[in-house]
This record gives C-alpha cells, structure tokens and sequence, in this order.
C-alpha cells in the first residue's frame, strides 16, 4: 500500500504557490533581522577589522554545507513541520519534541531582541530618555500581537519587497560608507589575532548572521516546485553574505570599535558616521523594516506551531483556541507576553550580546542535530528525493563535528570580552533544554493520556458501510448529532 | 481502503456539519478555496469547493485549479471527514501531506477543530 509520503515528488499546480524570488526572500528575510547588525558586531568582537569578512566568508561557506543537508531533508519531507519530522524520523518523537520546543524559544529570544533593539534605536534618534525605550518595546508588541489577532499579515509581495529594500538599503549605506573619506580598513586577515580560539568563535558568530534561512523549509507545502525550497537555501545566504561582509566593512571603515561595543545600535552609528542625520534616519527605517519581517513571520511561525502542538496534545489544549479571524490567539497572546518579559530582562540587565551567544549556539546545536538526522536518515530513507548532497554522509558527518564544535565555542564565549570565556551562554540553553525535556517527559504524557481518555469516550461517527449495514444505516447525509461549537 | 461511496458518505456528513455550523460559518466568511484530495492508495481523487465558508460541493475527480491538495490513504480521509480521527497528529508524522499555504493548511484544520473539539 502506497504511503501519503510515498508519493512521488510532483509538481502541483496551485493557484497561489511561491516561486523562487519569494522563497528566497522569505528566507533572506527569516535570517536578516535587527539582531544580525549586533551580530555583525559580534564577529568584529573576535575577529577585528577587516578580518571580519573572513569569519564572514567562512561561515557562509559552512552554511551552503547547511543548504545542502536542509535540501535533502526538505526533498524527503516537504512540510511545514520541517525539523520536527526530520529529527522524528531519525532519532525519535520524544526527542525532536523537545528539540523543537527549545528550537521555538529562539523565535521568543529573536522577537524579544529585536522589540529590545529597535525600541532603543528609536528612542535614541528621538533624543528620549532610555526609560522611554520599554515603552516602545510595549508599543511595538502591542501592535504585532494587536494585528497577529486580527489576522493582519504582510502579503507574499509586500514581504518580498521589506526584506529586498533592508537587504538592498544596508547594501547602499554600506558602500557609501565604504567610499567615505577618512576611513581605514584595520587589520586585515588575522583570524587568530585575538588568542588561539578566537578564529573558531569569530566564525561560529559569522554562522549566525544567516540563522533561521533554513525555516524557509516550512513553506516547502507551498513552493511551486521542490526545487524552489532549493535554490532558496542557497541564494538566501549568498545575498546575506554580501550584505553582512560589506556592513562588517563599513564599520570598520569608519566607525571605532570602542563605540561600537557597548552599544545597541552599531547601524545608527554608521548611517550617522558615513551621511549624517539623513544617514541615521535611513538606518533607523531599515531596522524598523526588519520588525515587519520579524513579528510577522516569527508570530506566525511560532504560534502555528503551538497550535499544531494542542491540537497534536503535547501542549495544553487551550493554545489551539481560536477567535472568530481562526487566529489561535492564546498562542499569540502567549508569545507576544513572553517575548515582552524577555525583552524586559534584556532590557533591565543590559546583556543584550548574551542573546546574540545563546542564538548563535542554539542554530549551531540544530545544524548539527540537521546533520545527524541525515546521516541517520541516508540509511534508512532509499525513497527518490529532488536533491540529493554529493558525498551526503561523509559531509554530514562533517557537519555534526563541526556544528557541535560551534556550539561549544558560543555556548562559552562571552562577546562582551572576546579574550575570556563565559560559561552565561551555556547555561541559558542547558536551562532551556532542561525546562523542555521536562516538560517532554512529565507532562506530555500526561495530556496524551487525557486526550486518549476524551478520545475513547467519543463514540465513533463513522457509520459501517457495506450491504449488512446499508440496512440499519440511516440515508447518506443526514447528519451526525448537532455540531458542537468550540 | 475506502472506496468512493464511503468517502461520499463521509463527505455528505462533514459538508452538512460544516455547513450548518454557524461559528464556523462565521469563522472562515473569507474563505474560498478549491481544495483537491488524492487517496495515495486507491488513486481515487475528489475535490470540494468552499465559497466564503461554505461548502458547496464535493465532485469526484478534479475540478478547477486548486488552492490546496491534500494526500493520505483512503482510510484516513473516511476517518476524517466523519470526525473520527485528529488530522494534525497524522499530517505531523507525515502520515498525510499538503500542497498549499500555511494558513489555508491551519483554516482546514480548524474546521475539524471547531466541529469536533475532542477529535
């Protein structure tokens, strides 16, 4: 009997499917949030000057090693449940659940930051009090929960054209900055500058500048042809890597890195640096730009999955409760009030570089759980796939060494003092995992075993058909008992 | 495996149960969609028309250009449509596959959802 994934990998022609240019910018878009120019500043924190667009350049290599073995996945098991499956198949259903739990925190801790780091952009090109930049962490949730709730969502177009417009305006800036009298590229091309691991830690923070590109996999169910999920995986890098080396380059060109570090807005300081108040102005819009991209696919995304995960019982059935626009709105409610605490926290202490290290290390951490879920997978999955990784498993035994190497180098850096190490990171994700793993296995089972319970009260709907039946059965269509409304 | 009679049967209920459903009515007022189905073990396919919610017709084979497709065994389909069965737990382990966007995937869920809350 054929299975549903059985199904040979067609192209079906849908009325509204994504194409490339889309896909690519949903992946672009995914990856390239406010958050990436502190990331930026992070690589500069290891590998100072010029040497940034090494790290840069490296970690772009090593994600089209990612592209490849998302490619594959993606190829197996188009779906919007993307990792979870993977990793379902490969190690197991417990195990990818917490996984992807944790995995889900990332959206929190993106949509925090980027709340955190675009209130205080705003609050500082409006001269206000640094008091007042909660409040536009306030104000900027609000509006994202407020139109999550309505069912307000960019458009495919729209979203297309905020992520080419940030891409293509940090692109400009960065060139006229670059052009701008004055400047000096420091230090080039001395990726161990900084003391023997700081080359591998400049890196791991270089990867996370292209961070979540891969959730463009979750719209595999939409694509107009696999192929497209493809050629996204791999020309969404490619675009974030000219965009990230020329910022890398334009700061170094032309503003000091003591003024860069302790700040949240190293963008403002190179649109003010390279034209001004106009140029600040220009930055401040872009970073704006960005929270379309992030509210709007991080909200969706992440509350589509708390939803998927009450409706499946491995989440309080409360969060697949739906308002009158079908918007889960517990779940939506629910992320915008934990994106605001964590933004309070970040907020209150400061240690917003601590987010970029924990985002880091977690990408890392699925990279390689990517690459074991395929070297897995190679051997038990023979079915035909549209993409396929030359040498598959010796590169993805390549990827779970090098990724769980990453890992470990930002899960103990501490980007504040790139000469010491800080075990802060760490013990974030172990506090995750922990919290996840827990939920898993004490809690999961439980709402499974009352889901069974509700489940086996129901008496079955389904009427037997066959000639014996046909006799006691009443006419097709006459109904069930009167629906129930939720 | 389910043969058409028993998806029709199955389907006349949930149409009627949908239908009739005014939350759900008013819940998916802005839906219209073209919807295909392939049982992947039969190779028998249908399709049902929504107009702004409503379920207008379920024909056998496929008609129009779909907004989304939907693929599983013949069984499963049976099952679903007479509320017999939780979609979401099969679609996440693969069990059954969609072609179409996130949101209309999540809308055809909710229906299920709504209907029958304890599925």
């Amino acid at each position: 009997m054929a299975d549903a994934e059985g199904s040979p990998h067609v192209a079906v022609a849908l009325r509204r499917a994504v194409g490339s240019a889309a896909a690519t910018a949903t992946s672009a878009g995914l990856a390239f949030a406010a958050i990436d120019y502190l990331g930026v500043v992070s690589v500069l924190a290891y590998a100072p000057g010029a040497t940034a667009a090494v790290a840069i350049l490296v970690g772009g290599i090593l994600v089209v090693l990612v592209a490849g073995i998302f490619s594959e996945l993606n190829g197996l098991y188009p779906t919007a449940a993307g990792i979870r499956l993977y990793l379902g198949r490969a190690v197991g259903s417990r195990t990818a659940l917490s996984v992807t739990f944790g995995y889900m925190t990332t959206v929190v801790l993106v949509i925090a930051a980027d709340a955190f780091l675009i209130g205080a952009a705003i609050r500082h090109v409006l001269h206000e009090p640094s008091g007042l930049a909660y409040v536009w962490i306030a104000v900027l949730l609000g509006l994202a929960l407020t139109a999550n709730l309505r069912g307000v969502r960019l458009a495919g177009g729209i979203q297309t054209l905020v992520t080419y417009a940030v891409l293509g305006g940090t692109t400009v800036l960065s060139l006229i900055a670059l052009l701008h009298v004055g400047g000096a590229l420091r230090r080039p091309f001395d990726l161990f500058g900084k003391g023997a691991f700081s080359g591998i830690q400049a890196v791991a923070f270089a990867l996370f500048l292209y961070a979540a590109f891969e959730w463009v996999t979750t719209t595999a169910e939409e694509a107009r042809t696999p192929r497209v999920i493809t050629r996204a995986l791999f020309i969404a890098p490619a675009l974030i890597w000219v965009v990230s080396t020329l910022f890398a380059l334009a700061l170094t060109h032309l503003v000091p890195f003591r003024e860069l570090h302790h700040s949240a807005y190293p963008q403002l300081l190179l649109g003010k640096a390279a034209l001004g108040r106009v140029g600040e102005l220009w930055m401040l819009s872009l970073t704006v730009l960005t929270a379309l991209n992030t509210f709007n696919g991080g909200f969706l995304v992440a509350s589509r999955f708390i939803y998927a995960a009450a409706r499946e019982g491995t989440l309080p059935r409360q969060f697949a409760s739906l308002n009158i626009r079908a918007v889960p709105w517990l779940a939506v409610t629910a992320l915008a009030c934990a994106s605001a605490l964590v933004a309070a926290v970040v907020f209150a202490s400061g240690e917003w570089l601590l987010l970029v290290a924990v985002g880091a290390a977690i990408e890392s951490a699925i990279y390689a759980l990517g690459s074991l879920s395929l070297l897995i997978l190679r051997r038990r999955e023979t079915r035909e796939r549209p993409f396929r990784l030359a040498a598959g498993r010796p590169l993805a035994t390549l990827g779970v060494v090098l990724f769980t190497a990453l890992f470990l180098a930002t899960g103990f850096s501490d980007p504040k003092n790139a000469s010491h190490f800080s075990a802060a990171p760490i013990a974030v994700i172990a506090a995750v995992a922990a919290l996840t793993s827990g939920y898993v296995m004490v809690f999961v089972p439980r709402l499974q075993a009352a889901a069974a319970v509700r489940a086996a009260a129901n008496r079955p709907r389904r009427r037997p058909h066959g000639p014996a039946a046909a006799v006691e059965e009443p006419a097709a269509g006459s109904g069930t008992a009167p629906a129930v409304d939720a | 495996m389910a043969d058409w009679d028993e998806l029709r049967e199955a389907l006349a209920d949930y149409t009627i149960s949908c239908n009739s459903n005014e939350r759900l009515r008013k819940m998916q007022r802005g839906w219209s969609r073209t919807l295909h189905f392939v049982c992947s073990d039969n190779g028998t396919t249908f399709s049902m028309e929504v107009d702004r919610g409503e379920i207008l017709s379920t024909p056998e084979g496929h008609i129009g250009i779909p907004d989304i497709v939907v693929t599983t065994h013949s069984e499963t389909f049976c099952d679903m449509f007479w509320g017999d069965l939780n979609p979401v737990q099969k679609y996440l382990r693969g069990e059954i596959t969609v072609k179409g966007s996130q949101e209309d995937v999540m809308r055809l869920d909710a229906i299920t959802y709504v209907i029958w809350p304890d599925s």
